[in-house]
């Protein structure tokens, strides 16, 4: 067994005492009028609280639920000791006879993940808590409980010097701040009950039932505490006040039980549903019946792309914690099909939204299949957009680089000429020195329109083949570029241009950003595909969601059914990768 | 007296072709510029009687240089150039304010004066 389990059963047989000790006290009081009834009461709240928050706890160790209404039994049994005849049992008893009141509006306002949600509830609970165990104490330096209508009561022994008027001001002081507490929480409850999601409110019905019934016992309490103890109806009043508060472990149990018992219920539809093989796209309608989250949302996972999208194949983001919404992914044989994204109430209960996933996921893997084929059309629809900005682009950028280059300097050339024409009688010499400048910008324009024609269309690659091509490129960087193994000779023009580009593309990255000592070219075939890798020693670190550059290839790799790999850690090189199939 | 000119263009190797044009010609080049704002600084210090003015400028096109300095009545006469060609920049030449348009790889005295009235 383990630690926490024996540890859950040892704060079980505590309970089981505290409630024996109590019970024992109670029923041989001597100032009570009901004992009987307070024997009763004492045992069902006790019991029931500690009961079952000890098995909600066990069952989800995480949540606080549980271990808060565990506590909350154990704060009612402290109180209970109050009825005891002896002095300081009873005095320490009825001083913090009010605690399990705060325990039980920290249960609430915790409720249903066992954490409060904002600092005011924090500061909220920390007052109640103080109020009721140190802002009570100076109460008993002065009240006689004799002095105060219980003739049979035990003495106090805080007692300092008795005295009515202060005990009277100082306790409507603390009841009026203890009903402001009150109205507080149930304004909260009330909101909160308004803003519940649907699934949510499956689970705050027993949190709402128990928000009344600790106001009417709060107030019936203050009631009590006006009239004396020794009013048989205000005690008989106060009781029957305390019958709703002591139902809401076992609202809370039925709760659990029924919606486990109506989910269940649903899976086993959702079960049938499937066997009757529903139309495909209907698999998020059948899942959110299922698990009565309208809200429910169901996202594919497309191993390729390693990312979710949704039916319309559209890339999706998963919801961040702490919105409301969480995430429960669905296998199929090891390997993730889905993911449902659900209201975060439902991980109330976990395993029956894993169950619902794993009844789902062969239809799931069917509808995956199409989502992923319809995040294939939107990926080549994009790529094929941006192809064409990238086309309209590359041809201004031919024209920019055609009119600031080669064109200025054939302009340059044509005002040389005619100058050094012009002085070729009278200056022979200024125009031989023109004439000179006019061969030089000559020299410059072919370089510059050789650059173009290859940015174009390399010629090497049409007329030699890729090998050589590569070669070429290679030869040319600014850094030594080795190039290994053979890149076959069954590849269409196209698939030869793409490898290209990704050299040549990688290779000017390399030149210009890597800081590289030098670079690699690795060409081979892998599962019927031509795979490229320039891998470079540079400082790595690229991105290939910043820049147009990458994006460019890999939107030109997939028009010939191609991808691109960009692996670059910070400080570790650049491989970029590109697979192309062949043939 | 020879006629001052101002070159406008963002290329160096056309400036200094067309002042070494010029000059021979009997032109008195007081001022190059890179861009229009440059231009406008420059016809502003200078004040030359003729602006051969680029099309193609980093900052703004030449017939907005040619609008701003031919706004008011004592603004010096512009001339556009351009690699490219007439058919391209001629109609629009016309609506800038500027005297005329020269292809750059045409520009000569000659050229120039037969657009200056």
């Amino acid at each position: 067994m383990s630690p926490f389990r024996r540890a859950l059963l040892g704060l079980a047989a505590a309970g089981v005492g505290f409630g024996l000790l109590d019970a024992t006290l109670t029923a041989t009081s001597d100032f009570i009028l009901l004992p009987g009834l307070w024997v009763a009461m004492t045992l069902w709240l006790g019991w029931g609280f500690i009961g079952v928050g000890l098995f909600a706890w066990a069952r989800r160790p995480d949540n606080r639920v549980g271990a808060l209404m565990a506590a909350t039994g154990f704060a009612w049994f402290l109180g209970a000791l109050g009825f005891s005849d002896t002095p300081l049992l009873f005095t320490v008893g009825q001083m913090l006879g009010s605690v399990f009141f705060v325990a039980g509006v920290h249960l609430l306002l915790a409720f249903p993940t066992g954490r409060l949600r904002s600092s005011f509830d924090r500061r909220l609970v920390t007052v109640g808590y103080l109020l009721t165990t140190i802002g009570v104490l100076p109460l008993w330096l002065f009240a006689e409980p004799r002095d105060l209508g219980c003739d049979n009561c035990p003495h106090n022994v805080f007692l300092i010097q008795a005295n009515s008027s202060v005990v009277d001001v100082y306790g409507l002081l603390i009841n009026v701040v203890a009903l402001v507490i009150i109205v507080v929480v149930a304004v909260s409850l009330v909101r909160r009950w308004r803003d519940a999601t649907e699934a949510e409110r499956r689970f705050v019905v027993p949190v709402y039932a128990a928000g009344v019934a600790l106001m009417v016992a709060v107030f019936v309490s203050i009631g009590v505490q006006t009239t004396g103890t020794g009013d048989t109806v205000a005690e008989i009043a106060f009781i029957a006040a305390l019958i709703p508060f002591g139902l809401v472990p076992w609202l809370f149990l039925a709760t659990l039980v029924r919606s486990r018992m109506i989910q269940g219920g649903a899976v086993g539809q959702l079960i049938a549903r499937l066997g009757e093989a529903p139309p495909r796209g209907e698999m998020r309608e059948a899942l959110s019946r299922a698990l009565r989250d309208p809200s429910l949302e169901l996202l594919y996972w497309i191993p390729d792309d390693r990312r979710y999208v949704d039916a319309r194949g559209h890339a999706v983001d998963l919801p961040d914690p702490g919105t409301g919404r969480t995430v429960s992914p669905v296998e199929r044989e090891g390997r993730p099909v889905a993911a449902i994204v659900h209201d975060a109430s439902l991980l109330e209960d976990p395993e029956l939204v894993r169950t619902a996933g794993a009844a789902a996921a062969l239809a799931l893997e069917n509808e995956r299949l199409d989502a992923e084929l319809r995040a294939k059309v939107e990926e080549l629809r994009e790529s094929r957009a941006r192809m064409l900005r990238a086309g309209l682009e590359d041809r201004r950028a031919l024209e920019r680089n055609l009119h600031d280059g080669a064109q200025q300097r054939l302009v340059s050339m044509a005002l040389n000429l005619r100058l050094a024409r012009s002085k070729l009688r009278d200056d022979p010499v200024a125009a031989e020195v023109l004439i000179d400048g006019a061969g030089s910008e000559l020299d410059e324009a072919l370089a510059e329109l050789r650059e173009l024609a290859r940015g174009i269309h390399p010629a090497v690659l049409t007329e030699r083949g890729l090998a050589p091509a590569l070669a070429t490129l290679a030869g040319r960087a600014p850094l030594p570029v080795e190039v290994i193994g053979d890149p076959g000779a069954d590849l269409s023009e196209a698939q030869e241009l793409a490898a290209y580009f990704v050299v040549s593309e990688a290779l000017t990255n390399v030149a210009k950003y890597a800081h590289a000592s030098q670079a690699v070219v690795n060409l081979g075939r892998e599962n019927g595909r031509l795979v490229v890798e320039v891998a470079d020693d540079g400082v790595g670190g690229a991105d290939p969601k910043r820049g147009t550059g990458l994006q460019g290839l890999a939107d030109r790799l997939a028009a010939v059914d191609g991808r691109l790999e960009v692996d670059s850690p910070q400080g570790r090189g650049t491989t970029v990768r590109a697979r192309i199939p062949c043939g | 007296m020879a006629r001052t000119v101002l070159i406008v263009d963002d290329h160096p190797s056309f400036r200094s072709s067309a002042r070494m044009l010029l000059e021979s010609e009997g032109f008195d080049v007081i001022g190059e510029a890179e861009d229009g704002a440059g231009a406008l600084t420059a016809v502003a210090e200078l004040h030359p009687q003729l602006v051969l003015l680029d099309v193609q400028l980093p900052d703004m096109d030449g017939f907005q240089v040619a609008a701003r300095l031919t706004a008011n009545g004592n603004c010096p006469l512009v001339i556009l150039v351009s690699s490219r060609g007439i058919e391209d920049i001629g109609p629009l030449a016309a609506r800038s304010g500027a005297l005329g348009f020269i292809p750059k790889a045409e520009l000569s005295g000659e050229a120039l004066e037969a657009l200056l009235p």
